[in-house]
């Protein structure tokens, strides 16, 4: 193959080697945008029988940062869950944003086969919930729902691949 | 019409170039996403915000009508006297919680807001302890109203932020790209045409030799 003679070449900008500076710096920024939009996940969930007994319920998140949980939102998810629940929910509840934007899921994480997360969330938006391969598949008005009851026990999680 | 990016006309270049195209796009995706995310929190927060203010405004406007008429039943000097040493307990938790990316304060009144105590339950009527009550449920909905609307002006910069982004890409990184990409396949195949036609034009000066 000929070598690009040198009247071919396009006049780079600045002198760095291939890539304008510019350009490294916007590499920098989209890969710093993946980094933030998942910042905020739990390094682990906690049970929620744990979090009741704790002064101040919190998580420690990704990036260092604590996630807090309200009181209040904790003892109502103890009201609609008896003891052995409570032991098996862990808490935040993710919530999967994928490549279809008008779903979402929910992995079923609790044993015995996330049947606590279902129980809540079909009371919550009071009605039956579709269970698919370990998740519950529920549509973008019902999320709107669900996040104004669960400001705090619930969290999003971004990922294209995730929601098929 | 997009512009060019300035670099060399290389195959690695375009391999380069490729990679890069695949990495703004999936960015661009997960950016659409937590657009439309942080939207939907943004107008959840607004009605909220809307529906505690309007909240406030009852439980103040009630507030002022049970003070005034303790005030009228007791007298000014002699309520003055009562309240001096009074105080309100009120204990806020406060923490931040994470959506989609923006870190949100998150404030919770804990062990109730406790009504205003050390006045003289003697010398005083049941007009100032519904007042009192009152002034508590007062100091509530303040501190939920601070909450919500923290929220919604972190959320309101970031949507703003996000949609500078977002529209970068859309309009000016992967349109450039994919022009840049366009120019540097072409010259490519520019280059084997010519490569091309210069083989035809020896094999035919050999032949005649």
């Amino acid at each position: 193959m000929p070598k690009p003679s040198h009247d071919e070449a396009l006049p780079m900008q600045s002198g760095q080697s291939g890539q304008p500076r510019y350009e490294k710096m916007l590499q920098e920024c989209l890969r710093g945008e993946l980094r933030i939009v998942n910042a905020g996940l739990p390094q682990s969930q906690k049970r929620l029988s744990n979090l009741l007994t704790e002064e101040y319920p919190y998580v420690v998140c990704n990036d260092g940062s604590t996630h807090f949980f309200k009181k209040s939102e904790l003892a109502y998810l103890a009201s609609m869950l008896d003891s052995d629940e409570q032991k098996a929910l862990l808490l935040p509840m993710l919530i999967e944003i994928g490549a279809n934007q008008a779903e979402a899921a929910i992995p079923m994480l609790s044993e015995p086969e996330g049947k606590v997360e279902e129980k809540i969330i079909s009371k919550t938006l009071n009605m039956p919930v579709i269970c698919e391969k370990g998740r519950i598949r529920i549509y973008k008005p019902q999320l709107a729902l669900l996040r104004r009851r669960f400001k705090t026990t619930t969290v999003y999680v971004f990922s294209p691949k995730i929601v098929a | 019409m997009p512009e060019l990016i300035k670099v060399r006309p290389t195959k690695i270049e375009l391999v380069k170039l490729k990679r890069r195209l695949a990495l703004a796009q999936r960015v661009q995706k997960i950016v659409k996403d937590r657009l439309s995310i942080l939207t939907m929190e943004f107008l959840q927060t607004a009605r909220d915000t809307v529906e505690a203010k309007g909240k406030l405004i009852d439980e103040l406007s009630k507030l002022y009508k049970a003070l005034s008429i303790a005030a009228g039943y007791h007298g000014y000097i002699a309520l003055e006297k009562e309240l001096i040493a009074t105080e309100a307990d009120l204990k806020v938790t406060a923490g931040l919680r994470n959506v989609a990316g923006v870190r949100i304060p998150s404030f919770e009144v804990t062990d109730g807001a406790k009504p205003m105590k050390r006045y003289n339950l003697v010398d005083t009527s049941s007009w100032l302890d519904e007042a009192a009550q009152l002034s508590a449920e007062c100091l509530k909905a303040i501190v939920e109203l601070a909450e919500l609307q923290r929220n919604f002006e972190l959320l309101a910069m970031e949507i703003n932020r996000t949609k500078r982004i977002t529209n970068a890409l859309e309009y000016v990184v992967i349109p450039g790209l994919q022009t840049t990409i366009n120019y540097l396949n072409m010259k490519f195949e520019e280059r084997d045409r010519e490569e091309k036609a210069r083989l035809k034009r020896v094999k035919v000066l050999v032949a005649r030799e």
